[in-house]
């Protein structure tokens, strides 16, 4: 940390005896008056801390390359996208594939289609697998990004992401689930498997929509800061969580389609805790990712 | 000799009868005193006090000061010598000694003491030894370590004394014995709790002898029953006893108490540790008082009538009776000041005591007055402020009698004031007999009237019948015949005869006896006028109005507690009023209680035919024998082992006393005169001097018994200090505490300050350190690079230097070669053209100047090469700016490449976006124009229907070659087919849509050559789907020839709706075919743009053939195609 000398020399206290998101918030200001943004730092800060939600968005669309390291620039970058933007919604309603009454995601999926050349024929068509994913994603990223602009160009970069980065590592992660799984809970990892219901988890929710509709949008976006940050695994010992958290259910459950279901509506209400609990395992099995400047 | 002559006029004046004149003449003689150290005036005072019994002149003795003790004493030894003198300088020496004169101590060593005990020793009278013990015992506290050279004189005198009260030598009386039997006990009581070791082997030796057994038996072993065990007897010995050590510590009063203790008779006994007595007693009072009060008014209502007879006893007894009383005081005329006495109402324990009084002088005398009654009330309302802490001798009683008094003193002090006057004004004889009248006539008028209350002046005519009884009326003759008694009585009497009240006061019937007797002589008198508290006599009446209230109570009270049950009391009380009916009771009761004390009745019966009329003989023996058995029944009952000599005499007076006013109930007024004179013209003049003795024995006794209780209020104002110092002392320690819970609080406080300072003391510390710390190597740091800079000055210098100096040496050098070279030239000159010196001088001059030019050259040079390697370091540092300058500027360059590359990729992304729109727009437009032609071709479709089905038969054929072709070569066979039949079309189509296909091509080749990468994985599965979709209907539309290709492609609806067209309009194929071709090439370009991008990354042969020819080609083909089927 070059700024170190403005911080708080308390902050380092403050993490120890338990108050979290103190300095944090400090830091990454003084992070983001860089000028050149350093997405290396900013992408060690989102890993270790959470995000002060007011700086979410600028971090994320720095973060999946929107907006350029550079401030002078974002603001005609974002004028570029966001007259994108407008040229496509205005292509989709000039072939009437959208109205004003399709719902946003569904927008962001067409223009999605469009840019990427795979648009339909003709609106009705049934949709991809893919583009399910896409749809969920879109859904959810509607609820934390305010701006449509925003929410479009983050899920795009997002599911981009997905796509390209996340490519290989992805189909590992249900083996790693296990693996950690096995390390946190051996009995339940033995009743999932006596139940056959291991292979049966809902990956694809899991793991390629990245839990969007599975959990509450406030505490998922702390989920997708990590993975925006670079750190797909995070998903796994948020499952692991899942499962620990709800495991006398689990455990009550025998047959796997039960299990299944039951874990594709998971309880809303505690999934704060299991996100934080998430995190701390996270860094409890991967360490807490340090600074690589 | 005028001095002397003065002396006697002051000393005339000493008893005037003027108050004033009385004061004057006693601070004269004061101030006489004070100034004149000579024995002469205390010899004279001395003289004249025995001479007239003055009062003023013992008031003067008693307070004699230092110097003149020895006078005093000198005197007093010189009068003990003489038997007449003896009696009377006892008394004096007695009111000397109990006022404890502060040198009491030179009292031991006074020729006094031996021939005091010598008189005691060998002097036969009763009176005189009495008196003379009753002094010894008095002074033996006072002297207690000069005992020890007469202890044995004492004990011989107890020896005795003690065989006197069995034995009666010669002619004494048995009245006498009992007062010397009181005063012997309380002799053996002093000598038993002083020196008890001493005196046990004493009574061990002395009545070990045969002839003294007797004597033990009968009078010492009864007293020893009133005694405890003495502590000393077991603790101390002989000699510690004797040991001035002993008493050091111990006051006066101790020494009383400590006597006191010893004893077990309640009337003497001390009680300082517990109550037990005391409450008894004021358990008991009630009885007694009512008895008291009761019993002397009804008899004083009757006897009235006889106070006739001896107004000058009266007047005498009541001189008696006045110390005591309350009432007195308060009915006599003088105080008429009785409106005061509420004032009094300020009571201290020192009044009470009496001991601090000062003589009070006549101005003072009011005061003196009240304190009597204001002590009643003071004592009544306060409770028990004085009797819970005095001895037994406490007055409990005395509130009561004397409130009940008071009570009833409000009507003589009217009836009382005329008399009084009268006497006042008169002289001694006239006024007594005045007053006679005077009391006999209102006397007479009384009685019958006022039954319930009784005037107190009626008293002294009571007692004075009383005394009538026994003397008969011709008293008045018989005292004027006593010349010298009389005419000091009248003297005394002058001023104080009142007819007073107290009758039921305990002083009354204790002095009742000897106002029976008559004064007589002047011994009695004498001691009569000295206890009288006339107002008037301030000399005395310290000791008068406060001694008698407290000292005469305490002895009826044990009597009547201690002895009988208050039921018995009442009884035994009655039976002895009623019993003893005899003129002189006195004597009955002393032998009755006597009986009781030793336990066998004395007989007392010879002495009854003696000395009482016969008719009441009779009476009096049954009444006795009653008496006798109820006492004793009673004693045994309360279980006291036997009653003590001051009980015994306690009793004889008490009884006395309601004896006689039984009996003058009982007797007529008439007969009473009559009767003396029956019985024989005159009084045997024996008794009347036992009388008159037994008298002065009383009040000696009473004067003692006055002395103990001083002690004991002494001892009890000590006490009291004590309590009150111990009682300040603990308000004292709580208040101590308190200041020390505060000041621990305190101290806590402050600890905790002063941890909390030391804690901050040692944070500064720590913050003083480390700022110190951090200053130190801040300095070193300083330092570090203060050497750093000098080095390098240094070096910076040295290296100037060295530069500098080498070009110096250079330079020099090459002066130095120039030089050796001139000369080696001077040399070879002078050498070669010696001849030539003009040459060489030219040359020299040449050279010189040649020199002078290099010389400045070189300087020029140095100085040139100082400037140019100055500049080359400015160059130099310009360069490294310059390159840092590059650097930034690269840096900045690349930061702008970046930042333009952000943004160009926005844009290009951007710039994609619109790519795609406009593709899609293509497709729309494509869609419709689609649409559009459909709708025309209808119709024509419908005129050109068998041509159609022929053309559609011929296209299968073609159809069928095709599709078996791979999907690659079926362009190229399409193409060969194009090209043979139908070669000028496609030109022709070409031609009129140039424009339109150039533009398509041109967009299509423009997209070739910027291969798009993101699209391309994105476009593989659109372009195979694509592509599938252009097979598809290539496949089936053999097998469904003429019916609507499925709508899944738009490739397939368009081949559907070229068909169409071909099939249905063959004859205006031109127009048809142009426009086709339009459409086609529009959308092949298009296609082909897609499929440029989906050949590049997916199939590698497809990209190829797109050019624009094969685009023509294409469009012939798929036109010919489907033309082909239709043909």
């Amino acid at each position: 940390m070059t700024d170190d000398s403005q911080r708080n020399f308390r902050s380092v206290y403050y993490e120890k005896v338990g108050f979290r998101g103190v300095e944090e918030k400090k830091s990454l200001e003084i992070l983001l008056k860089d000028d050149r943004l350093d997405t290396e730092k900013l992408c060690t800060f989102s890993q270790r801390f959470p995000l002060p939600s007011m700086y979410r968005a600028l971090v994320w669309k720095v973060l999946l390359g929107i907006l350029p390291p550079h401030h002078e620039s974002h603001a005609k970058v974002m004028m570029y996208r966001k007259e994108q933007y407008s040229d496509v919604l205005h292509a989709l309603k000039v072939v009437r594939f959208v109205s004003d009454a399709t719902p946003q995601a569904e927008v962001c999926l067409r223009m999605y289609q469009l840019e990427s050349g795979k648009l339909p024929r003709s609106p009705s068509f049934p949709l991809e697998p893919e583009d399910e994913v896409f749809l969920a994603i879109a859904k959810a990223m509607e609820e934390m990004v305010e701006d449509s602009v925003d929410c479009y160009w983050i899920t795009r970069r997002f599911v981009n992401q997905l796509n390209t980065k996340y490519r290989d590592s992805l189909p590992q992660l249900p083996k790693a689930f296990e693996q950690y799984l096995n390390l946190e809970d051996g009995r339940l990892l033995t009743h999932l498997k006596m139940c056959c219901a291991a292979p049966k988890l809902p990956y694809d929710l899991w793991f390629k929509r990245c839990f969007a509709g599975c959990l509450p949008e406030s505490s998922l976006q702390r989920v997708w800061d990590k993975v925006v940050s670079g750190s797909c695994k995070i998903l796994v010992f948020v499952a692991v969580e899942i499962l620990l958290t709800f495991k006398i259910k689990v455990m009550a459950l025998n047959s796997a389609e039960k299990i299944t279901k039951f874990l594709e509506n998971i309880p809303q209400d505690s999934s704060d805790a299991i996100v934080s609990k998430a995190i701390d395992l996270w860094h409890k099995h991967c360490g807490t990712p340090v600074h690589s400047s | 000799m005028a001095q002397q002559a003065n002396v006697g006029e002051l000393l005339a004046m000493l008893d005037s009868p003027m108050l004033g004149v009385r004061d004057d003449v006693t601070a004269v003689f004061k101030e006489n005193l004070n100034s004149d150290r000579g024995p002469m005036l205390v010899n004279t005072l001395v003289d004249y006090y025995l001479e007239t019994n003055s009062q003023p002149a013992l008031h003067i003795l008693t307070t004699l000061q230092e110097p003149h003790d020895k006078h005093l004493l000198d005197r007093i030894n010189e009068y003990v010598g003489k038997a007449a003198t003896r009696l009377s300088i006892l008394s004096l020496l007695g009111h000397v000694i109990r006022l404890q004169p502060s040198w009491k101590h030179k009292l031991s060593q006074a020729p006094l003491l031996p021939s005091l005990l010598k008189c005691l020793k060998m002097d036969t009278d009763v009176v005189v030894l009495t008196t003379g013990v009753l002094v010894l015992i008095t002074m033996l506290p006072m002297i207690p370590q000069s005992g020890k050279q007469h202890l044995l004189d004492f004990f011989d005198i107890f020896g005795r004394l003690s065989s006197w009260c069995l034995k009666k030598p010669g002619h004494v009386a048995e009245v006498y014995l009992v007062h010397l039997h009181a005063s012997v006990y309380a002799l053996f009581h002093r000598l038993y709790g002083m020196y008890p070791c001493n005196f046990v082997s004493f009574l061990r030796s002395h009545y070990s002898m045969k002839e003294n057994l007797e004597t033990f038996e009968e009078v010492v072993k009864p007293m020893m029953e009133h005694v405890r065990i003495h502590p000393e007897l077991v603790t101390g010995s002989k000699d510690h006893e004797l040991d001035p050590r002993r008493w050091k510590r111990l006051e006066t009063h101790d020494v009383v108490i400590e006597c006191a203790k010893i004893s077990l008779d309640p009337t003497e006994a001390s009680y300082e540790d517990g109550y037990s007595v005391s409450h008894q007693i004021s358990a008991r009072f009630p009885h007694r008082s009512a008895d008291v009060t009761t019993s002397p008014y009804v008899d004083t209502q009757n006897s009235y009538g006889c106070a006739t007879s001896t107004p000058y006893s009266t007047s005498r007894l009541m001189l008696l009776n006045t110390p005591g009383q309350l009432p007195q005081t308060l009915s006599s005329p003088s105080t008429r000041l009785i409106t005061e006495p509420p004032q009094a109402t300020l009571w201290s324990p020192s009044m009470v005591c009496g001991m601090t009084t000062p003589p009070t002088s006549p101005g003072n005398v009011p005061p003196d007055l009240s304190h009597p009654y204001s002590k009643v009330f003071g004592t009544t309302a306060g409770g028990k402020g004085t009797p819970l802490g005095t001895p037994a001798t406490s007055p409990p009683p005395a509130p009561l009698c004397h409130s009940d008094d008071y009570v009833h003193i409000s009507l003589p002090q009217a009836t009382a004031t005329p008399p009084r006057k009268e006497e006042r004004m008169d002289s001694a004889r006239p006024c007594l007999h005045r007053q006679h009248h005077l009391l006999n006539d209102r006397g007479s008028e009384e009685p019958p009237g006022s039954k319930g209350s009784v005037t107190l002046s009626d008293l002294p005519g009571f007692l004075g019948d009383l005394a009538s009884e026994e003397d008969s009326i011709e008293k008045d003759k018989e005292e004027a015949a006593i010349s010298r008694e009389l005419s000091e009585i009248t003297t005394a009497e002058a001023e104080p005869v009142v007819p007073r009240g107290g009758f039921d006061s305990p002083f009354y019937r204790e002095s009742l006896p000897g106002s029976q007797r008559k004064t007589h002589s002047a011994a009695s008198s004498a001691q009569g006028a000295s206890v009288n508290p006339e107002p008037l006599h301030s000399s005395l009446d310290k000791l008068g109005p406060d001694t008698p209230k407290q000292a005469f109570t305490p002895i009826d009270l044990p009597c009547g507690g201690a002895e009988e049950s208050p039921a018995g009391d009442r009884e035994c009380q009655t039976s002895l009023e009623t019993s003893i009916l005899t003129p002189s009771p006195c004597k009955i009761p002393p032998s009755t209680r006597v009986g009781f004390g030793s336990g066998q009745p004395p007989p007392y019966d010879h002495l009854f035919e003696v000395a009482l009329p016969k008719t009441a003989h009779h009476f009096v023996i049954g009444k006795t024998e009653e008496l006798l058995k109820k006492a004793k029944g009673s004693t045994e009952e309360d279980g006291v082992p036997s009653t003590s000599p001051m009980e015994v005499l306690d009793r004889l007076i008490q009884q006395g006393a309601d004896a006689h006013s039984k009996e003058l109930n009982k007797l007529p007024l008439p007969s009473k005169s009559v009767d003396w004179t029956h019985f024989g013209g005159s009084p045997p003049s024996d008794e009347i001097r036992t009388l008159r003795d037994q008298l002065l024995l009383l009040h000696n006794q009473l004067l003692y018994e006055r002395f103990k209780r001083q002690q004991h209020a002494l001892r009890n104002r000590r006490l009291l200090r004590k309590v009150i110092k111990a009682a300040a002392l603990e308000e004292h320690n709580a208040a101590m505490k308190d200041q020390l819970k505060l000041q621990e609080k305190d101290i806590q406080m402050w600890k905790v300050s002063l941890q909390k300072e030391q804690a901050r003391y040692s944070q500064l510390q720590e913050q003083r350190d480390t700022m110190v710390t951090k200053l130190h190597s801040q300095i070193r740091q300083l330092q570090h690079d203060r050497e750093e800079f000098y080095n390098q000055s240094q070096e910076l210098q040295l290296s100037n230097s060295e530069s500098v100096q080498q070009q110096m040496e250079f330079l020099n050098r090459q002066l130095l070669v120039l030089g050796e070279v001139n000369e080696l030239y001077l040399e070879q000159l002078q050498n070669k053209h010696s001849d030539t010196t003009k040459e060489v001088e030219m040359m020299k001059a040449a050279y010189r100047k040649e020199l002078e030019k290099n010389r400045s050259h070189v300087l020029q040079q140095t100085q040139r090469l100082d400037t140019s390697q100055k500049r080359i370091l400015e160059l130099e540092s310009h360069l490294a700016k310059k390159d840092h300058l590059l650097l930034e500027q690269k840096k900045y360059l690349e930061d702008v490449k970046l930042q333009a590359r952000g943004q160009l990729q926005a844009a290009e992304s951007r710039y994609e976006a619109q790519k795609r729109i406009t593709q899609v727009f293509e497709l729309e437009i494509l869609d419709l124009y689609g649409r559009l032609e459909k709708d025309g071709l209808l119709k024509k479709l419908e005129e050109e229907k068998a041509e159609a089905a022929e053309a559609a038969e011929e296209r299968l054929d073609c159809c069928n070659d095709g599709c078996s072709d791979s999907m690659v070569g079926h362009n190229e066979e399409a193409s060969g087919h194009n090209g043979e039949t139908k070669t000028p079309r496609p030109s022709s189509t070409r031609g009129s849509s140039g424009s339109r296909g150039g533009g398509g091509s041109s967009s299509s080749s423009s997209e070739l050559s910027t291969p798009e990468k993101p699209p391309h994985q994105r476009a593989g599965p659109f372009s195979s789907r694509w592509e599938t979709t252009t097979g598809e209907p290539s496949a089936s539309i053999p097998t469904t020839v003429g019916s609507l290709p499925s709508s899944k492609s738009f490739l397939g609806m368009k081949a559907r709706e070229l068909f169409r067209n071909k099939s249905e309009s063959q004859c205006d194929e031109d127009g048809m075919t142009s426009s086709l071709s339009e459409s086609l090439k529009t959308e092949l370009s298009k296609d082909l743009g897609v499929e440029a991008k989906t050949p590049l990354n997916l199939d590698g042969p497809h990209p190829s053939p797109p050019n624009p020819d094969s685009v023509g080609q294409l469009h012939i083909m798929d036109y010919n195609e489907t033309h082909h089927e239709h043909s």
